[in-house]
């Protein structure tokens, strides 16, 4: 019940953690001079350098008694009865309470009494509407009873059922019977409120007991497939996988040749740095199989029979919102999105994900420097309080504006660079030219050229040479774009 | 622990087990008291009777018809050596079969041991699944009749057992002393329709006792006489017989039951010691990797135990043709049990079962067993995930620990069966409110 600190305070001892007592405050002063366990002799005659581990004697650590007397104020608990509010007797149990907590004060645990109001029928309306030739009056009332004790947990009451006299029933026929009334008793009863939440409370109670049992069924022989079978399902599915890429891949030689041939006029979007089509195809193969591996097959399918009984409830819910109005939405900050019609191959599927999953990151190569940079401002980049669609969208602004930011001063930094040594060379050379002496001249290029080999990567000035004479290449390639014997090479260079 | 939603209320939770009781307060991790279900007794008092009265928490007072005289109850009980004592248990096949024991059984746990008041304590007991409406409603008498308690519940171990692992739905493999039971835990209650359970343990026992005093090639049937009858031995090598003088003056003095029940400790020490199961099934190759391992009886008889060790953990899994073929009832092993479980529930709650695997139970501690089962579950399953606390203490106490947490919950006491209800309706209300 009680917590530690809780503790600390009925023993009235100070918070030990560092910093809230004087304690750690004291330790530094004490190392800066004479460490406790070294005699000062020894301390004059090897100053400061300390060994690192200086000895403890019992002696020290006898003195740390708790502070017993000037700590914070202690406070009493009492072994007191309380009465709990959930109960219907009088049963009055004992525990641990602050002393001068209020002894009337309703029981902490008392509001997570949470009673379910269950639909109950009247006689007359279970004569007029309720009758079923499969269900006498006393199995619909022991069905209902059930249904109350176990609060609509069906599996457990499909577990407990035994009807007296009853025929064996399945779940689905236990589901069909209740959500049945419960569904009529909504429609026949008078409704105080519109339309629409009828309807939505309709919905939650929609139950479609053959789609149930067909689904069951596939799961069931899902299930008992043999792993010969799902080997070949397997083998299938990545051959289907190898021929969609063959196809992607041929499409997009299609389109370079076509590109190579034509340019401009063959209305394909310019050539793109590294096809991401093709590459995601590549890279997705192996972690297919792998999370195939790891799911098993039961969990494999793309269609509602993985989702869970509720399915066709939440079906029947999206119906209804569709009718309501976007403020609503404004409101509480629901976002639609359209999802696919038909979810036809596995990768197109998409899962249900957070939102937090779906944090813009920057790019590779600047990521460390746009999370520091935007830690500097106080802003964490990789975590988000509210994930919004509206604050993804912002921090996503923040992150491509950062990254701008990174960059241009990158290139600012890089130009600095260059003017500097330019204008040192530019010194050096009116130097030479002002009467330097001639021995000097090869020695100067020399340092300069190991320099260069140190720290190839850095060097402003040769990384600058660098891209300047790839983007030459390119110009020429490009030229030579209209030969067509050449477009090989080029091709290998996108 | 306010964050928790816990609140004590000094509720002292019992798990009767075959092998021990526990009892100890709830919000503790471990039970306080740990004594043996065993018992000793002694049919007519005889007449030089004085010894260790008071510490061995006696209770000649049994106000019962049966022929008891006098009781051994706790760790002095049954493991001391006592003229024409005979040893007992309550339990059969995990239920409480002879409730005559039960409650001196407690009464030692709690007021010996524990040294607590029965009254001033709410206490909530222990069942497995499969236990009786008539054997829950006899617990709820003894415990508000001849102790007093408050209140009072009963909880089912498999679902305890999930709560100690932290789950509300989880298949959970219990192996205890004598039972071992797999049972599906949906949202705290127990799928009765999917609950199995066998005597397999109780059969690896009797295997391993059979496979020690049984004679084979390499050496002769050992003799497991108890360290309580032997007078003094002598070191000997490895294999050889052993050189001892027993205690004639006891010899004398044993039942047959007690006997009985001191060879079984040895076997169980046995098994505890050194038996163990392979992870991959049975393979010649890999027990000769693993190796022989040293063990010495209390006669002094020593032996390196090779295949021997591991042939006892196998039956957990698989029993040999020849032994299907004399008993065809045997115990069905632990994959034959989960399957049929599993198979039992409805298909779309298999999944959540299987990745909430929860191994429990003091023969779970068996060496190599979690590993195997693993290894087994993975064979017939598709994806299986087992959880089995390394902690020792977790395991084997699981049912009592989930009982410590479920008593020390703010939001439970509401369910406490009050003296007041029992008196008001009876025995039906432990059916009612313990579901
Ligand atoms: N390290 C161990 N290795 C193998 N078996 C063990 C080990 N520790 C305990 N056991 C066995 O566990 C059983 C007790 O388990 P437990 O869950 O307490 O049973 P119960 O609940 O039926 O009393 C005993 O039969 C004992 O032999
Ligand atoms: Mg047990």
């Amino acid at each position: 019940m009680a917590s530690a600190a809780d503790i600390r305070s009925v023993l009235s001892v100070p918070d030990p953690t560092p910093g809230s007592s004087q304690q750690p405050q004291k330790k530094p002063t004490a190392t800066s001079k004479r460490p406790q366990g070294i005699s000062r002799e020894l301390y004059e005659l090897i100053g400061d350098s300390v060994p690192s581990v200086v000895p403890q004697h019992s002696k020290a650590r006898l003195k740390l008694k708790p502070n017993l007397g000037s700590g914070p104020p202690r406070s009493r608990w009492e072994w007191r009865e309380f009465k709990n509010g959930a109960r219907t007797d009088k049963l009055r149990l004992n525990h641990w309470v602050k002393a001068g907590t209020d002894p009337d004060a309703v029981y902490r645990f008392e509001h997570y009494n949470v009673v379910s109001n269950p639909y109950k029928y009247t006689d007359e309306e279970y004569a007029q509407l309720l009758e079923d030739p499969e269900w006498s009056r006393e199995e619909t009332d022991y069905l209902f009873k059930m249904i109350e004790d176990y609060d609509s947990r069906f599996l457990i009451v499909h577990d407990r059922y035994e009807f007296p006299g009853g025929v064996p029933r399945l779940l689905e026929d236990l589901k069909d019977r209740y959500y049945s009334i419960c569904r009529k008793l909504v429609r026949s009863r008078p409704w105080n409120g519109d339309e629409v939440s009828r309807a939505k409370v309709l919905g939650l109670l929609s139950f479609e007991k053959e789609r149930e049992l067909t689904r069951k069924q596939y799961l069931r022989s899902l299930e008992s497939r043999t792993p010969e079978q799902i080997a070949e399902e397997e083998a299938l599915y990545l051959e289907l996988k190898r021929l969609e890429q063959t196809e992607r891949q041929f499409k997009k030689d299609r389109d370079d040749l076509l590109r190579t041939l034509l340019g401009v006029e063959s209305g394909l979007s310019d050539i793109q740095l590294g096809d991401d089509s093709s590459l995601h195809g590549l890279s997705s193969m192996p972690e297919i199989k792998k999370s195939k591996k790891k799911t098993g097959s039961t969990m494999e399918i793309d269609s509602p029979s993985v989702a869970t009984p509720s399915s066709s409830i939440m079906q029947a819910q999206k119906r209804i919102q569709t009718v309501k109005s976007a403020a609503y939405d404004a409101q509480h900050c629901i976002t639609r999105t359209d999802v696919p019609q038909i979810t036809a191959t596995k990768s197109s599927h998409q899962a249900a994900t957070l939102r937090s999953y779906k944090l813009p990151t920057p790019k590779q190569a600047m990521a460390t420097k746009v999370a520091q940079t935007l830690l500097e401002y106080g802003v964490n980049s990789s975590r988000l309080v509210m994930p919004t669609r509206e604050n993804l969208l912002h921090l996503e602004s923040l992150i491509d504006a950062t990254t701008l930011l990174l960059e241009a001063k990158k290139n600012v930094d890089r130009v600095e660079q260059d003017i500097r040594l330019m204008k040192a060379k530019v010194l050096r050379r009116d130097e030479q030219l002002g009467g330097g002496e001639g021995g000097e001249a090869p020695m100067d290029v020399d340092q300069e050229a190991v320099a260069d080999d140190d720290d190839a990567g850095i060097q402003p000035g040769r990384g600058a040479r660098k891209k300047n004479a790839r983007r030459s290449m390119s110009v020429s390639s490009v030229d030579a774009a209209a030969q067509p014997g050449r477009s090989n090479k080029r091709q290998k260079q996108g | 622990m306010v964050q928790h939603g816990g609140d004590e209320v000094a509720a002292v939770v019992i798990d009767i087990g075959s092998s021990t009781l526990r009892a100890g307060y709830a919000g503790d991790d471990t039970p306080k008291a740990i004594i043996p279900t065993y018992y000793g007794y002694r049919s007519q008092p005889p007449d030089a009777d004085v010894a260790m009265g008071g510490t061995t928490g006696d209770h000649s007072s049994l106000k019962s018809t049966s022929k008891i005289a006098k009781m051994f109850v706790g760790q002095d009980g049954p493991s001391i050596y006592r003229e024409g004592m005979e040893v007992g248990n309550p339990l059969k096949e995990g239920l409480i079969e002879d409730f005559n024991p039960i409650t001196p059984l407690i009464r030692h746990a709690l007021e010996d041991v524990m040294r607590i008041n029965p009254t001033d304590h709410p206490i909530l007991v222990t069942e497995p699944a499969w236990n009786t409406p008539a054997n829950r409603e006899r617990m709820a008498e003894i415990i508000f009749d001849e102790f007093n308690a408050p209140a009072f519940y009963i909880a089912n171990t498999s679902v305890l057992n999930a709560f100690a692992a932290g789950k509300g739905s989880a298949l959970v493999i219990d192996i205890g002393h004598s039972e071992a039971s797999v049972t599906p835990v949906i949202d705290g209650f127990v799928l009765r329709k999917g609950l199995v359970h066998s005597s397999l343990p109780a059969l690896v026992h009797q295997r391993a006792k059979h496979i020690l005093t049984q004679a084979n090639q390499n050496r002769r049937g050992i003799n497991l006489l108890p360290h309580q009858l032997i007078a003094n031995k002598a070191p000997v090598d490895p294999g050889v017989d052993p050189r001892f003088n027993v205690r004639e003056d006891r010899l004398q003095g044993i039942t047959k039951s007690w006997r009985n029940w001191a060879e079984n400790r040895e076997v169980d020490e046995w098994m505890h010691s050194i038996g163990s199961v392979l992870d991959q099934g049975w393979n010649e190759q890999a027990v000769a990797a693993r190796g022989a391992r040293q063990y010495e009886f209390p006669t002094g008889y020593n032996y390196y135990f090779g295949a021997e060790r591991f042939e006892v953990g196998e039956l957990f899994f698989m029993h040999p043709q020849h032994l299907q073929a004399t008993n065809p009832n045997l115990p069905k092993p632990l994959p034959q049990l989960i399957s049929a479980s599993v198979t039992s529930c409805d298909p779309d709650i298999r999944q959540v079962l299987l990745s909430n695997v929860v191994l429990s139970g003091g023969g779970s501690l068996f060496s190599g067993l979690a590993d195997r089962l693993n290894s087994e579950l993975n064979r017939i399953f598709n994806h299986a995930k087992i959880h089995a606390p390394g902690n020792p203490a977790e395991r084997r106490y699981g049912s009592w620990l989930g009982g410590s947490i479920l008593a020390s919950l703010g939001t439970f006491h509401q369910l406490w069966i009050s003296k007041e209800e029992w008196q008001e309706h009876g025995r039906p209300i432990v059916g009612q409110r313990c579901k």
